[in-house]
């Protein structure tokens, strides 16, 4: 009962926040987000059983038979993306410590508020069509709700589980390391044939589906993480035990950066930019994200539909050259947010402040191109237009993204929140991205109508070259902007939400 | 050094601080008291150029802050932890503020030993970061920073809240030394007049954003102090 009350609270908590009205756009984007996975959810779930009857005369498996070998892999693949994803049940412990609330109801509220976010529910837009059409047709309704019910007792696990490693592991990194050589040992023992963890689970999950008890040995594996979390609850309720685990991986941070002494006050703000970026969870799990965006380009390049048109391989040759630029950049200037009234007082002119971030979004750009050079084994017209496309970011996108940034006037908290945290994000933030990826693609997509591809990326290169010659007015244009808008951003940025 | 002409400042029409005129010259102690929303806060920020004034201007050493950055360098200041990277550690942060300075390493590390009687121990040497240290400790690296530049003004905001007993008396002797010695200009606010008066020899009393007192300390100003405050 007391569970209930707290998770009520909680949704209180979530409705009454400021941020809720405040980033209503925000919050619209995401809907719309969600509405779009949803449907091709639900649209992969309808077309998921004729899809696998292909197989049936291949592997000589009904559909049903090919999920159930998959399972094991669903499973794993669904821990791998809990950990990153689903944030940590946390509660403001202070406030009812001294209450005669039950250390157990609290320590249930925790795992029990991570089984109620629907999001965790979007899995079963595909398995309840899959069981209505396949299931049901292969073997009958009994069945099928047992399918069903099993798939919700695998998400509980996934959540109850991903959650325990997270809260062990706490950076997450190591983790993220042990299971994607986990996954990538299975995958390749399963393609050289060594041993079939498919046939096994396959072999498991019919078992189990096919008794009407089976249902119950599933419930086990949930049931078993859950007294797993209990277990490592029980041995670090209080909070001192949490903080001595972060004191050590501070140390894993203090990386040693000084070799950027060398680059004089621009190396220091490049050392002072890395930090934030290793010692704030929001910013790392970015860069952790970031790994998988390098590989974006190998979905494009090797897809006709996007190799034919010039302006939508531009777009992607823009995000790729760079997306650090991206990701970080639409926080420059407002990551210095905490301490913004500090950096205003210290010895540092507005100009060498503004050059200063202007070189770290040039370097994000230069890592982004070179980190990125091996996606010129793709041809040459890769290659002209990665180099158009860097130019064009150094030169046009970071005076852009430099001079808006005047008008994100939040407070960003960094200490918050890991990956989908869009706190102190407005729409000001999406604004922005239209001018420098849209602009751009608009631009060569009606210019390749009339000139080759090649003319086009030397025009593309020489607008970017023109603003790296003129970076200096062009610098000057966002120092007035700056000075102009200055007292508005101290005091937003002096308002915690 | 510090000339204020005119200054007001209002919020949504209503003046939340009002200067005629008042003139901070070099090697004064200059103390600010007055009840909350008397307009402390604000007055710092407006020397610091963080708020623009509605009206008036302030000129540090003849010259107007107002969207410059000459006063940077003779200026130090610590308001509250919005002066703080608190991802840093303390080492960490004297480093990069001493660099914006033009400090070296050598002289960085000279500073951080002369300070280290007040640190009593407990912000040097550890891998802690600033936002895992007390609210007192976070205070004493601020102050430390605001002085790592030399400056020729000193602006604190109620630098003794938050510090225990032994680093207060430590700060007020430590203040009183920098100024005999250096001549250095401070402007101090503080809601405990008995520090205040001990530490500054000019004592202005804010209410509502209007000065209404004026005085130079001597042995009767804390009682007057006292009694204007008691209700």
């Amino acid at each position: 009962m007391t569970v209930l009350n707290l998770l009520k609270q909680e949704w209180l908590k979530n409705r009454r926040a400021k941020a809720f009205y405040k980033n209503l756009t925000v919050n619209i984007i995401l809907s719309l987000m969600i509405f779009y996975f949803a449907a091709i959810f639900l649209f992969i779930g309808f077309n998921l059983g004729s899809q696998l009857e292909k197989f049936n005369a291949l592997l000589g498996l009904n559909p049903v038979e090919l999920f159930n070998g998959a399972m094991i892999y669903v499973v794993l693949v669904g821990i791998f993306f809990r950990l990153f994803m689903q944030q940590l049940g946390t509660i403001n412990l202070f406030a009812y410590q001294m209450l005669p609330v039950k250390r157990s109801t609290i320590v249930n509220f925790l795992l029990f508020k991570s089984l109620v976010s629907p999001l965790n529910y979007l899995t079963l837009l595909i398995v309840i069509p899959f069981a209505l059409t396949s299931v049901n047709s292969y073997y009958d309704g009994a069945t099928a709700f047992r399918f069903v019910l099993n798939t919700v007792f695998i998400i509980w696990f996934n959540s109850l589980f991903a959650a325990f490693l997270k809260r062990r592991f706490t950076s997450g990194f190591t983790s993220f390391v042990l299971l994607i050589s986990i996954i990538a040992a299975i995958a390749a023992m399963e393609y050289f044939k060594l041993f079939s963890l498919f046939s096994v689970s396959s072999a498991l999950f019919g078992f189990l589906l096919h008794r009407a008890w089976g249902s119950l040995l599933v419930l086990v594996i949930p049931v078993a993480a859950f007294v797993l979390n209990r277990w490592f609850f029980a041995r670090n309720y209080y909070p001192e035990y949490f903080n001595r685990k972060i004191e050590k991986t501070q140390a894993g941070t203090s990386v040693n950066l000084s070799f950027l002494d060398r680059f004089g006050s621009i190396g220091d703000f490049m050392a002072l930019e890395l930090k934030l970026i290793l010692r704030h969870k929001r910013t790392r799990s970015l860069l952790y994200m970031s790994v998988f965006l390098l590989f974006y380009g190998l979905i494009f390049y090797t897809n006709k539909m996007y190799t034919e048109s010039v302006g939508m391989l531009f777009f992607v040759a823009i995000f790729m050259t760079g997306f650090l630029m991206f990701m970080y950049g639409q926080w420059v200037i407002s990551w210095d947010s905490a301490y913004f009234d500090g950096m205003m007082t210290k010895n540092i002119t507005i100009r060498h402040y503004i050059k200063a971030n202007y070189n770290l979004l040039v370097a994000f750009n230069a890592i982004c191109f070179i980190l990125t050079t091996p996606y010129f084994f793709f041809g040459v017209k890769i290659i002209q237009m990665h180099i158009a496309a860097f130019l064009f970011n150094t030169g046009v996108n970071t005076i852009i993204l430099l001079f808006f940034s005047t008008y994100n006037t939040k407070r960003i908290n960094l200490s918050q929140g890991t990956a989908f945290n869009y706190q102190g994000t407005t729409f000001k933030n999406y604004l922005v991205v239209i001018p420098m990826m849209f602009f751009p693609m608009a631009l060569v997509g009606t210019l390749s109508f009339f000139l080759e591809t090649f003319v086009i990326m030397v025009i593309l290169a020489c607008i970017g070259l023109t603003g790296i010659i003129f970076h200096k007015p062009l610098i000057t244009l966002c120092v007035n902007q700056f000075n102009k808008r200055k007292y508005v951003l101290a005091q937003g940025f002096r308002e915690s939400e | 050094m510090i000339q204020v002409f005119n200054l007001q400042k209002m919020y949504n029409g209503v003046n939340v601080l009002d200067i005629p005129e008042l003139t901070i010259s070099q090697g004064e102690s200059f103390g600010l008291v007055g009840n909350n929303g008397a307009g402390k806060t604000t007055l710092f920020r407006l020397i610091l150029d963080l708020v623009e004034a509605s009206n008036g201007h302030v000129e540090i050493e003849n010259q107007k802050v107002a969207r410059n950055d000459r006063w940077k360098a003779i200026v130090g200041s610590f308001l509250d932890e919005g002066f703080l990277i608190d991802y840093l550690t303390p080492e960490e942060y004297f480093s990069f503020v001493g660099r914006l300075y033009h400090k070296s390493k050598g002289d960085i590390a000279e500073f951080m030993e002369s300070m280290q009687d007040f640190f009593n121990g407990e912000i040097t040497g550890t891998q802690k970061l600033i936002r895992d240290f007390s609210k007192g400790n976070q205070k004493k690296i601020g102050i430390t920073a605001a002085l790592l530049g030399d400056p020729k003004i000193l602006i604190l905001d109620e630098p003794f809240t938050a510090l225990d007993p032994s680093t207060q008396i430590r700060l007020k002797r430590f203040l009183n030394d920098l100024q005999e010695k250096t001549g250095i200009a401070m402007l101090i606010s503080s809601h405990d007049l008995n520090h205040i008066t001990e530490v500054c020899k000019r004592i202005v009393v804010l209410e509502k954003g209007l000065v209404v007192k004026d005085i130079k300390t001597n042995t009767e100003t804390l009682k007057e102090l006292e009694s204007y405050f008691a209700v």
